[in-house]
């Protein structure tokens, strides 16, 4: 299930609309408070699927997609999106622990996908990468 | 001396047909087992009186098993053609049985030689049936649900046998040890193994007890781990066909029940999946499993590592917002 997180009206509004796809609970959570509180906007998927149907159905500045999750993982939504022709049309930051080695990661950025970020990364390279990205 | 020595036989032939036949005696089961054999009551009866017994006349055969005359002589053709006993020379002609491992190799060979026989008038029989044309539609009933009822070992592992051989795409297996303990020395599990679909199964196991899934690869397998789950039993094929066996535990004979209705399986589908996804690997460590099963333990220590971060940098921030708040 997606989640919205709720903009207050008194604050400004966010700068930018961040869709976080990844399996991990605690990473989806603390990175929402984080963004939240640096005043960006936050969707999020638990699954690949989810993400995916979020993705065709809304426009986001930046996509951070975790790779490792389970039956739909970040490969497939890569995978069906370009089957698609919608790869090139979305900002999307691979983010992931996964044991990945640099030629699958250029290979990534090859077919179309915006950038990558390998966990752990520091919190503020993270924030200024999601900046960067969505400013292309 | 030859009437006195007939006379003492029939009548100790008689005192052990009267013990042979009863219920708790050995031969009851017996007959009762060579019945599976494909011989009739009645000809297992008199297979084993030879047997046991030795040469005698089909006339004091009928006498000793209270059996009538003319349908001795039938049994006893009969028992002749399938190569269990044979006749021995002389007046009046005498009857004597093959030895009990030696006839249980014929009768085994015969139902053999039989399944062969079905097995290449197969071809032929559909041959014939393309051949009459078809006078009815039946495109609305082969769109219909439709369920089959299926009772006992053998009727219930044909279907299974079918499914398997059929699939192309999966096969999801649900179900307890001793569920399928039932289908051991038979092809169930080699056929699993030689599938080429996607196959998963969804089992309870214990460590310390060998299991009837060992040959099939440990990635296959997952423990089930819902307190539930000795209540069904299911087995699915390429999201389109279901099996799933009713009472399994409590009812002697197994009775199961067939369905391609989309309903069914789609709902069996999912509480598949779910269960699937909730459980882990049967070779996994305790461990392991906690780490879950599709991700490396390298692979975590980074997610962990990266939660971490996050979490040091908003406790700093809400540090920092809690002394403003104090300020204030």
């Amino acid at each position: 299930m997606s989640k919205t997180s709720k903009s207050n009206p008194k604050e400004r509004a966010p700068s930018l609309e961040v869709l976080i796809i990844d399996d991990n609970e605690q990473i989806t959570k603390m990175l929402t408070t984080f963004l939240e509180l640096k005043e960006h906007k936050c969707t999020v998927a638990n699954d690949g699927k989810e993400g995916l149907n979020i993705i065709k159905e809304n426009r986001h500045d930046v996509i951070l997609l975790d790779l490792a999750m389970p039956e739909f993982d970040g490969y497939s939504v890569i995978k069906d999106l370009e089957e698609n022709n919608l790869l090139k049309d979305h900002k999307i930051i691979v983010f992931t622990a996964s044991t990945i080695t640099q030629d699958e990661l250029d290979q990534l950025v090859t077919r179309g996908v915006t950038s990558y970020l390998l966990k752990p990364i520091d919190i503020d390279i993270l924030l200024s990468k999601l900046v960067e990205t969505a400013n292309l | 001396m030859s009437q006195f020595n007939i006379t003492t036989s029939m009548t100790v032939t008689e005192t052990v047909e009267e013990g042979m036949f009863q219920t708790e005696n050995p031969i009851h089961e017996l007959n009762r087992m060579l019945v599976r054999y494909d011989l009739t009551p009645n000809q297992a009866k008199v297979y084993l009186f030879l047997s046991k017994i030795g040469v005698k006349t089909a006339s004091e055969i009928s006498k000793a098993l209270k059996i009538p005359r003319t349908e001795t002589y039938h049994l006893l053709s009969t028992l002749q053609q399938k190569g269990i006993i044979f006749s021995v020379f002389g007046k009046p002609t005498k009857f004597n049985a093959v030895g009990l491992e030696e006839s249980l190799e014929i009768l085994v060979n015969n139902e053999k030689s039989r399944i062969n026989e079905l097995e290449a008038g197969k071809e032929t029989l559909i041959k014939l049936w393309n051949i009459i044309p078809k006078y009815g539609e039946d495109d609305e009933e082969s769109q219909d649900n439709k369920f089959q009822s299926l009772q006992g070992r053998n009727s219930i592992l044909v279907k299974l046998e079918q499914m398997i051989k059929e699939s192309k795409e999966n096969i999801l297996v649900l179900g307890t040890e001793a569920d399928f303990k039932r289908f051991y020395f038979t092809e169930f599990t080699e056929l699993l193994n030689k599938t080429k679909s996607e196959l998963r199964i969804l089992t309870d196991h214990t460590a310390d007890s060998p299991h009837i899934f060992e040959s099939v690869l440990p990635k296959k397998v997952k423990k089930i781990e819902d307190k539930n789950r000795e209540d069904f039993c299911f087995i699915i094929k390429d999201d389109s066909e279901v099996i799933f066996f009713i009472s399994n535990n409590k009812v002697k004979d197994m009775l199961a029940v067939w369905t391609d209705s989309k309903a069914f399986v789609t709902t069996l589908r999912s509480l598949f999946s779910l269960m699937w996804k909730k459980s882990h690997h049967i070779d996994e460590t305790d461990a392991e499993s906690l780490l879950g099963s599709e991700i490396t333990y390298e692979h975590r220590l980074r997610e962990i590592e990266q939660e971490k971060m996050i979490l040091n940098y908003l406790q700093e921030n809400f540090k920092i917002l809690d002394t403003g708040k104090g300020k204030n």
